[in-house]
């Protein structure tokens, strides 16, 4: 490791070492504005999940019939998809952190590649629902479906897009091990994009 | 770069892998219980927990809460906890 390296990563431990010492509480990740947003997003994300466990109340006999025509195994396959995006978001900010910029791009690189392969699968999936003749009004149980799943794309995108341009800029030298807090924003919103997921799938495509 | 140094640095993507790995066979046991169909209200809390620990994972090691302000952490394991008991709640009403 070169010496650029070696200094990064004593002010990580520095740094660790402080916050130890004086038992302050750790700074939130990235700009402290994106968690205001995160919240937000995330209220509207709990809000439409209750919603749909709700209306599964009085349709419950509905619900079980048209989820068994899901693809559970696409739904299953994005959902490691997005997780294996969210570790490689992880392993580029240790890469910045340690001043390794080239890895940084590569891996926020990756992370763009499986966002691709996800919203690629969910294309496949509602491209299967809509030469079926399915659309929102078919049922409450597809509006809920599309309705929930789309909203989550459009998410999807969006991270997509924030991260694209974090990897431009570091690629461009933008970032280094003192000054990535870009990167840690972004990764923070793509982050919530994967929770939204993780409590999306087993309650629309499993919990029956 | 010191022993202590390189041992934080190791230590943060052994953290990483295990996080990563764990949510891959946790997603593997929940596509499983899906395609074998299994229902209940066992089946049901099993499934939700599995989501929730998977939350969990994300939001303290992946967000990088673990650590912040108590605050913070409220708002997002509150927000985790609200949105999977309501979820279990509306299920059990339904069974």
């Amino acid at each position: 490791m070169d010496t650029r390296t070696t200094i990064a990563a004593h002010n990580i431990a520095e740094a660790e070492t402080i916050t130890a010492e004086t038992d302050e509480p750790a700074l939130l990740p990235g700009d402290f504005a994106i968690w205001f947003f995160i919240f937000a997003e995330l209220l509207v994300f709990g809000i439409a999940f209750i919603s749909y466990a709700v209306a599964r109340v009085e349709n419950t006999a509905l619900f079980n019939q048209y989820q068994l025509t899901l693809n559970r195994e696409l739904g299953a396959i994005n959902t490691l998809l997005l997780i294996t995006a969210s570790y490689f978001v992880v392993r580029a900010i240790h890469a910045i952190r340690v001043n390794n910029v080239k890895g940084c791009v590569s891996w926020l690189y990756a992370s763009l590649g499986c966002g691709t392969g996800f919203l690629l699968l969910k294309s496949v999936e509602y491209y299967d629902k809509f030469s079926h003749g399915i659309k929102l009004s078919t049922n409450t149980f597809y509006m809920f479906y599309l309705s929930l799943t789309m909203f989550h794309f459009l998410h999807v995108i969006l991270g997509m897009i924030i991260l694209f341009f974090i990897a431009i800029k570091a690629q461009r030298g933008g970032y280094s091990a003192q000054d990535h807090i870009g990167i840690e924003t972004g990764a923070s919103y793509w982050h919530m994009v994967d929770l939204a997921w993780i409590i999306l799938f087993p309650l629309v495509y499993i919990i029956r | 770069m010191n022993t202590e140094n390189k041992t934080i640095v190791v230590s943060n993507y052994y953290n990483a892998n295990i996080v990563w790995i764990s949510m891959l066979l946790l997603t593997a046991l929940t596509y499983l219980m899906g395609k074998f169909e299994f229902s209940g209200t066992a089946v049901m809390l099993i499934i939700l927990s599995t989501a929730a620990i998977k939350a969990t994972l994300i939001i303290r090691d992946f967000m990088g809460l673990k650590g912040v302000s108590l605050l913070w952490r409220i708002i997002m394991y509150g927000w985790l906890s609200i949105v999977c008991l309501s979820i279990a709640i509306a299920y059990i009403i339904s069974l």
